[in-house]
């Protein structure tokens, strides 16, 4: 590397950390560490791979080799991850290079990132306000033009309504499309590695380089099997009905948007999803069961926080799981294990796995008639720090739109729509298996209504525009 | 000793009905771990077959092991079970720290076998235990308790452990034990595990109520901490003594878990009822449900294999054999395939033959592996050769002391019998010249000897035919050599009589 060169990664590496400093989106920024693992995973450094060049950031619960892997959590605080995950070894073997990673809630448990033990994320369209979570990190890095495309996880909506909060592009693919295999678990049937950008070529380059089978995670699937094309579907839009309770600006927001779809050849219909008032109750049901049995492992004794006037293992595993997690994140471990209890699985967790199967029944119906779903992501736009505009209830509640596709498993993405009051709404199509490529298309489509922007003071960053 | 042992036997105690299940633990003979692709090796040193996977560490996923899912087919299907056209996996959660997920992956709801049958030999009869699920599962790491230290070794931790559970089927401890000595030989045949009770390569934990006739089951308790099949008989013993006591007493017996304490010989309670662990069982989200194919349910089927009590019937039947020979011989797949091997090199097996082949691998030949700490397997005998010592034998180029001792050389010098035999000039002396020879050196030696046996001493007789073996260093043909030396001692008289 020439020496300007270098002066010049300098300058630019000074200048992510002094906007990071306002917009608390990484927790660990180190490009050169991302370029050591770089060079040990490409020995052929050619400069014509797909992702040559690019640099991307990476959601603190998924993990990078040498690293560290906190996933917002004092347990994690200090755990450096001794391997990558799938997905990040493939972008960085097709050229990308991580330079850092990004804030969330405690272990993904949350949709403002405020739930992280340590540190505060900044909307970077009014500081004042939340990212949204629990990738908030990458959705504000992505928005403030710090690295033009970060991993983010979604189990209930935590990829695309940070997105929608920050005016980002943001896919969860379909479950099984992307290896999970480095994802830190929280609810493992539910949860997958999603993407946040701006720019959807990149986004679409870079999920195709992610996605499919992976031995090391039995779950994924070859995504060659999906590869058909629709015919008598062709440009119809399912508009989910039950949008009571949205707020004035997201409300007007979506009937702008459904008005503008005929002009890029869409076709609405309003439908009724029968479920969707079961979905958030059967969806936290089976995120914290899951979640209940995932977080088991952190005990103090391999790795992590350990308490050290522990006298026994068992004092060990109890004064560090006290120390170590947060209060939503007991909450819901306390919950799963609630609902998991002998005698009363048949009312709690068989019961959402019925509702579970229900609503991939009446979801796979509604794809034989329509191509895609629009729903709005979240009822609310950004809201600010420590408001009670919603209390942690409502902010579950306010789930359901995005978890409807974390049940059913079908791949979702939120695209921004425009801006209301200074911030950016965004809306979601929701797609049926393997049509990812598909939900590119459909938000590339509607860049011809609105073009989405970085927030004025973020302009003309390190953004590479196609 | 406060039980006596073998008092209790098949009978069980008067009065009451006994119902024993067991629940078996196998570790399975793969190359690598159920989840993760770390060896599955014992007695390496600490930790050094471990990897993210297996010790639990975030992020990871579990992939399954196919061949341990084929093993745990393969004895579904020996044990006559129903196998699973879908197989699936659960979680079952509680905290150990051995455990590095605090969550076991096992299986709950979607067992690989169910509803099978097992029959297995007991005194001279044979019994049947029905199997009610056969379940894959992984292990758990291993502690030490060092001093005020515990030390954990993690490279058992994702080994692969398939659970056997019985119907209680079982009327006595003594009965336990000849199934549990069974079912070692059982696995051993279809090399799914090595069986080892002491090591904890084969575990066992019993569960025993008892009732009055036709009352059904009564209350179980549950046992574990037995390392041995002997231990399981004498706690099962010890729990029909102390429940059928409780019950004399008109008291109840307790749902509970208690410990084998072989230091007192006696259960101790571990746990009561109200305390016992809710699992919390769900099914694995991580691991894709398993439907075998017809080219895995090919391959299984081709390693079935007889089994030892199959085998032990047939041997029987086929060679003449006594159940206690057949028995011996089927225990370990091994010897009773090289018994067979070696009928086959001796042409057909003639009912002589077999009970010759199996007092030598009963008799000499195991005490040279014992003496060399070697199996059959792994030794220097191959059946065909001891198939061709035992025709140098039977046709008379040898006689017996010197075929034992052309066996040990067949260990030490591992070379065939026929060129042992010339090398160490072991062909027995059975022509007459040579033998003639012999003995006339012998009492030309012996004047003293030779006189006494004139006399007609027999004892005598006997010492003279010892000095010739002796000075042919054991090759002299006995029956020949006794019936020449008996010649030449009438020779001598008559020419002494005739002198006179
Ligand atoms: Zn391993």
């Amino acid at each position: 590397m020439s020496k300007e060169i270098q002066q010049g990664t300098e300058k630019q590496n000074a200048h992510v950390q002094e906007l990071n400093t306002a917009l608390g989106a990484f927790l660990q920024y180190n490009p050169e560490l991302g370029k050591e693992l770089s060079l040990s995973l490409n020995s052929n450094n050619s400069d014509n791979q797909p992702l040559s060049g690019m640099t991307f950031a990476v959601k603190d619960n998924i993990a990078v080799k040498g690293f560290r892997l906190t996933c917002g959590s004092k347990m994690l605080e200090k755990f450096i991850s001794p391997y990558s995950a799938t997905a990040v070894d493939r972008l960085v073997g097709a050229g990308a290079t991580v330079v850092g990673k990004t804030n969330l809630d405690e272990f993904g448990m949350g949709s403002s990132t405020d739930n992280s033990a340590l540190l505060r994320t900044n909307n970077p369209w009014n500081t004042d306000y939340v990212a949204g979570g629990s990738s908030g990190g990458s959705a504000a890095a992505v928005a403030a033009g710090l690295v033009p495309f970060a991993l983010g996880t979604d189990t209930g909506g935590s990829v695309r309504q940070p997105a929608a909060f920050c005016g980002v592009y943001g896919l969860k693919p379909g479950y099984g499309s992307v290896s999970r295999y480095g994802l830190v678990a929280y609810a493992s049937s539910l949860e997958g590695i999603g993407l946040l950008g701006l720019d959807i070529g990149l986004l679409k380059t870079s999920f195709e380089t992610m996605a499919g089978l992976d031995a090391k995670d039995q779950t994924t699937t070859d995504m060659a099997c999906f590869r058909k094309t629709s015919t008598n579907r062709k440009g119809r839009v399912a508009l989910l009905g039950g949008l009571e309770g949205l707020s004035p600006e997201v409300e007007e927001e979506y009937r702008s948007v459904v008005s503008h779809l005929p002009e890029i050849g869409f076709t609405t219909e309003e439908v009724r999803l029968p479920f969707l008032d079961y979905v958030v109750p059967a969806y936290y049901t089976i995120a914290a069961a899951e979640a209940s049995a995932n977080l088991a492992r952190y005990t103090g004794i391999r790795y992590g926080l350990s308490d050290s006037e522990a006298e026994t293992p068992r004092e060990l595993t109890e004064l560090s799981r006290n120390a170590g997690f947060g209060p939503e994140v007991k909450l819901r471990i306390l919950l799963g294990t609630f609902v998991l209890r002998s005698g009363f699985q048949d009312r709690y967790y068989l019961q959402a796995q019925k509702i579970r199967s229900a609503l991939r029944k009446s979801m796979a119906d509604l794809f034989q008639k329509y191509e895609l779903i629009l729903s709005p992501v979240f009822p609310v736009q950004a809201f600010p720090h420590d408001s009670d505009q919603l209390d942690p209830f409502q902010q579950k509640l306010a789930d359901r739109f995005t978890a409807t596709a974390n049940l059913a498993g079908v791949p979702a993405l939120s695209f921004p729509t425009g801006l209301r009051n200074g911030l950016p709404v965004g809306m979601q199509f929701i797609g049926p298996d393997g049509s990812e490529d598909l939900l590119f298309q459909a938000a590339a489509s509607y860049r011809r209504i609105y073009e989405p922007e970085h927030p004025e003071r973020f302009i003309g960053r390190s953004e590479r525009e196609v | 000793m406060s039980m006596k042992e073998g008092k209790q036997t098949g009978a069980g105690r008067p009065g009451y009905e006994i119902y024993i299940g067991l629940e078996i633990h196998i570790q399975l003979l793969t190359r690598t771990k159920a989840f993760c692709s770390c060896r599955a090796g014992y007695g390496d040193e600490p930790n050094t077959n471990v990897c993210p996977v297996c010790l639990g560490y975030p992020g990871v996923l579990p992939a399954l092991n196919e061949e341990a899912v084929k093993q745990a087919y393969l004895v579904a299907a020996a044990l006559n079970c129903q196998s699973a056209a879908l197989t699936s996996f659960d979680r079952k959660n509680y905290f150990y720290p051995d455990m590095p997920k605090n969550y076991q992956i096992s299986q709950f709801y979607r067992p690989i076998g169910t509803g099978g049958y097992i029959d297995y030999p007991v005194d001279s009869g044979i019994r049947k235990v029905r199997i009610h699920d056969v379940h894959l599962e992984e292990d758990a790491g291993k502690m030490i308790h060092a001093g005020d230290v515990s030390l954990i070794d993690y490279n058992r931790a994702g080994t692969p452990l398939l659970e056997i559970v019985t119907e209680p089927d079982i009327k006595s401890g003594e009965q336990a034990e000849a199934f549990l000595r069974y079912f070692r030989s059982f696995v051993r045949y279809l090399s799914v595990c090595n069986g080892n009770m002491e090591e904890g390569s084969l575990r066992c934990d019993a569960n025993i109520s008892l009732n009055r006739p036709g009352a059904g089951l009564g209350r179980k308790v549950e046992l574990k901490n037995m390392n041995s099949s002997r231990f399981v008989r004498l706690a099962l013993e010890h729990e029909v003594e102390r429940q059928s006591g409780l019950l004399d007493a008109g008291e109840t017996v307790a749902q509970e878990t208690r410990l084998w304490n072989e230091n007192r010989d006696a259960t101790i309670l571990m746990r009561k009822k109200e305390a016992a662990h809710d699992y919390r069982y769900f099914p694995e989200p991580d691991l894709p449900a398993f439907y075998p194919d017809e080219k895995f349910l090919g391959q299984v089927k081709q390693q079935l294999v007889e089994l030892p009590l199959e085998r032990r019937l047939r041997l029987q039947q086929e060679y003449g054999l006594s159940i206690e020979a057949a028995a011996y011989l089927t225990i370990e797949r091994e010897t009773a395939d090289f018994f067979e091997a070696v009928l086959k090199v001796l042409q057909g097996g003639a009912e002589g033959f077999a009970a010759t082949v199996y007092n030598w691998l009963n008799g000499d030949v195991m005490k040279e592996l014992n003496n060399r700490n070697l199996s059959l397997g792994n030794s220097p005998l191959s059946p065909k050769r001891l198939a061709d010592l035992l025709l140098l034998l039977e046709e008379g180029r040898i006689h017996g002391k010197i075929a034992k001792k052309v066996l040990s050389l067949i260990f030490e010098r591992d070379r065939d019998p026929e060129f042992l035999i010339a090398d160490e000039g072991f062909e027995q002396i059975s022509d007459d010249n040579s033998l003639r020879k012999l003995i006339e050196k012998v009492c030309s030696d012996n004047p003293e000897a030779l006189k006494q046996a004139r006399a007609g001493e027999k004892k005598v007789l006997g010492y003279l035919i010892g000095q010739v073996m002796k000075s042919s260093g054991g090759r002299a043909e006995p029956q020949r050599t006794r019936n020449l030396l008996a010649e030449i001692i009438d020779a001598d008289e008559e020419k002494e009589e005739k002198a006179r």
